[in-house]
């Protein structure tokens, strides 16, 4: 019915729009309300209208930012790149850079620098030019980059050291049987041994591989029960546990936390040596607390490998139990150090702050 | 060369010497590699400096190894001047640091008996293929030296010189079969690369 010519009648016409989009105030609330931080400049550099965003991205009231230099929210390293920038262009009218979407830090009013995503315009106003950078803080988007690219690297370690610890026993487990098929019955007898390492460095790799990364809902846990229930499962008639009286309680995830334990232990007593003591107790100067041994004491082991994937000095170890150990502990937020303790044997501390 | 060839008690087959300090890795090696090579062994990096002698031909050499790595081997048997090839067998995945490293051949763990013969034929070829090359130079050498000096009919009149153009021939053939044949395919590679 209507609709019987809505070429013309339905269509909107530029004309129509000139009205709204002439008035300044249109214009105004576009540019101050947008998501974008908005700056203009002039061929000095200095600035001559922020908008509202700036804010929010910046930290700066606009007002606070008119009159000066665009310096104040550009990184120090990076002044000199900025005025030849300008400069060159001014001179030259050649863009020395994509003016499109490029990523910049920024300086925050606090010091911290911002990732932006920055498009530049000219246009000239009142016979001067006037250069307008439009920046999106993508910040988020670039740490998650910067984590994902962490975590493919880590990743792509992890599957080449797993292949190299399965690839190893894997050689011993096909030469012990070619030399049992050879008429040495001893050697049958050693394929379950390396079978059985196998077994366990799938199991320590599956335990990194699930869980390292995340602990549970931290509860508040007493130190003391959780150490003598690691201990009854690692522990041995050759090694004593000693704990100081002092034992307190930390914010953990139960479960992960008696993984620490266990595998601390464990690494203990496989390095220490005959008559061994292992001591538990809180940290004196930082909360926290630490596990050392009076045992033979990291040797010539660097301590920055220590916590490496595969890393082991004994043929018969996965090398993971450590690197479980120091996961567990970061995903606290914690921080774990080792150290050659007081008798020279092993000591690890773990600060809880 | 000569020592050996006089050396009444070295047998004619060539010489592996097996590096690995998982015992029973070398001791399956030498079980499979015993009939057709004399196999010797050793389980440390150490032992296998010191077992080194001129005559091994083929060393196949584990990398992780407590003490003296492969690595450390491999510097130690090339700083030495032993012409031997050298064959990496291991776990390790190989990543850029290779590029340093004076090996001829990377395998990775496990291997097993028909791949261990594949990369020693391989190595020999390699080795023989190396040795007549450098012979082939040498008769040229004369060949190109005499014909400066003395005029062609002389030349022709002259046995010595005969034989040696008639050894060039042969060793040409030689040099032109080796790379052509079957089990030289991983020479075929190097040239089909370099075109």
């Amino acid at each position: 019915m209507v609709s019987s010519d809505s070429s013309s009648e339905l269509q909107i016409s530029t004309a129509d729009l000139d009205t709204p989009i002439q008035s300044t105030e249109f214009f105004r609330s576009l540019v101050e309300n947008g998501s974008d931080a908005i700056v203009s400049i002039d061929q000095n550099s200095s600035i001559l209208y922020a908008n509202q965003s700036v804010e929010r991205v910046f930290g700066y009231r606009p007002e606070e930012l008119i009159g000066e230099k665009l310096t104040v929210l550009i990184p120090d390293r990076y002044h000199d790149a900025h005025f030849k920038s300008v400069d060159d262009y001014l001179e030259s009218g050649e863009r020395s850079i994509d003016w499109n979407g490029i990523e910049l830090p920024g300086e925050h009013k606090n010091g911290h620098e911002v990732q932006l995503s920055i498009t530049f315009e000219e246009h000239s106003y009142d016979g001067q030019q006037v250069f307008s950078g439009i920046m999106r803080d993508v910040t988020a988007q670039v740490e998650r980059a910067d984590q994902l690219e962490r975590q493919n690297e880590r990743l792509e370690r992890f599957a080449s050291i797993v292949s190299h610890d399965l690839r190893e026993p894997l050689q011993t487990a096909r030469a012990t049987l070619a030399v049992a098929q050879a008429g040495n019955e001893e050697a049958l007898d050693e394929l379950d041994e390396v079978f059985d390492r196998m077994d366990a460095l799938i199991g320590d790799v599956l335990t990194l591989a699930k869980q390292g990364q995340t602990v549970g809902e931290p509860q508040e846990v007493a130190l003391q029960d959780i150490v003598e229930d690691s201990w009854s499962i690692v522990g041995t008639e050759a090694a004593t546990l000693e704990t100081t009286p002092t034992l307190s309680t930390v914010d953990a995830d139960p479960e992960r936390l008696r993984t620490v334990f266990e595998n601390l232990f464990r690494n203990a007593i496989e390095h220490g040596g005959e008559n061994l003591t292992v001591r538990v107790g809180t940290l004196s100067d930082t909360a926290g607390f630490y596990i050392e041994d009076d045992g033979s004491g990291f040797e010539d082991s660097a301590t920055e490998t220590l916590f490496d994937y595969g890393y082991s000095t004994k043929k018969e170890n996965t090398g993971f139990g450590l690197s479980i150990v120091e996961d567990i502990v970061r995903a606290h937020g914690w921080s774990l150090t080792a150290m050659t303790g007081a008798d020279g044997g092993a000591r690890f501390e773990v600060e809880t702050q | 060369m000569t020592d050996k060839e006089s050396d009444a008690t070295e047998t004619e087959s060539p010489v592996v010497l097996a590096v690995d300090n998982e015992k029973r890795v070398v001791q399956a090696f030498e079980l499979w590699l015993n009939d057709d090579y004399s196999v010797e062994t050793a389980t440390s990096g150490q032992e296998a400096l010191n077992q080194m002698h001129d005559g091994v031909d083929v060393v196949l050499l584990d990398r992780h190894m407590p003490g003296l790595s492969g690595e450390d081997v491999l510097e130690g048997i090339r700083k030495q001047g032993y012409d031997c090839h050298v064959a990496m067998v291991t776990a390790v995945d190989p990543d850029f640091d290779i590029v340093e490293m004076p090996f001829d051949y990377y395998v990775s763990k496990p291997v097993d008996e028909p791949t261990l013969q594949s990369i020693i034929t391989e190595l020999l070829e390699l080795r023989e293929y190396e040795d007549k090359v450098s012979e082939l130079y040498r008769v040229c050498q004369k060949i190109t030296t005499l014909e400066a000096k003395k005029p062609r009919q002389r030349l022709n009149e002259d046995e010595r010189y005969q034989e040696l153009l008639e050894a060039r021939e042969t060793l040409q053939a030689t040099t032109r079969e080796l790379v052509t044949t079957r089990e030289m395919s991983a020479f075929e590679d190097i040239f089909e690369a370099k075109q």
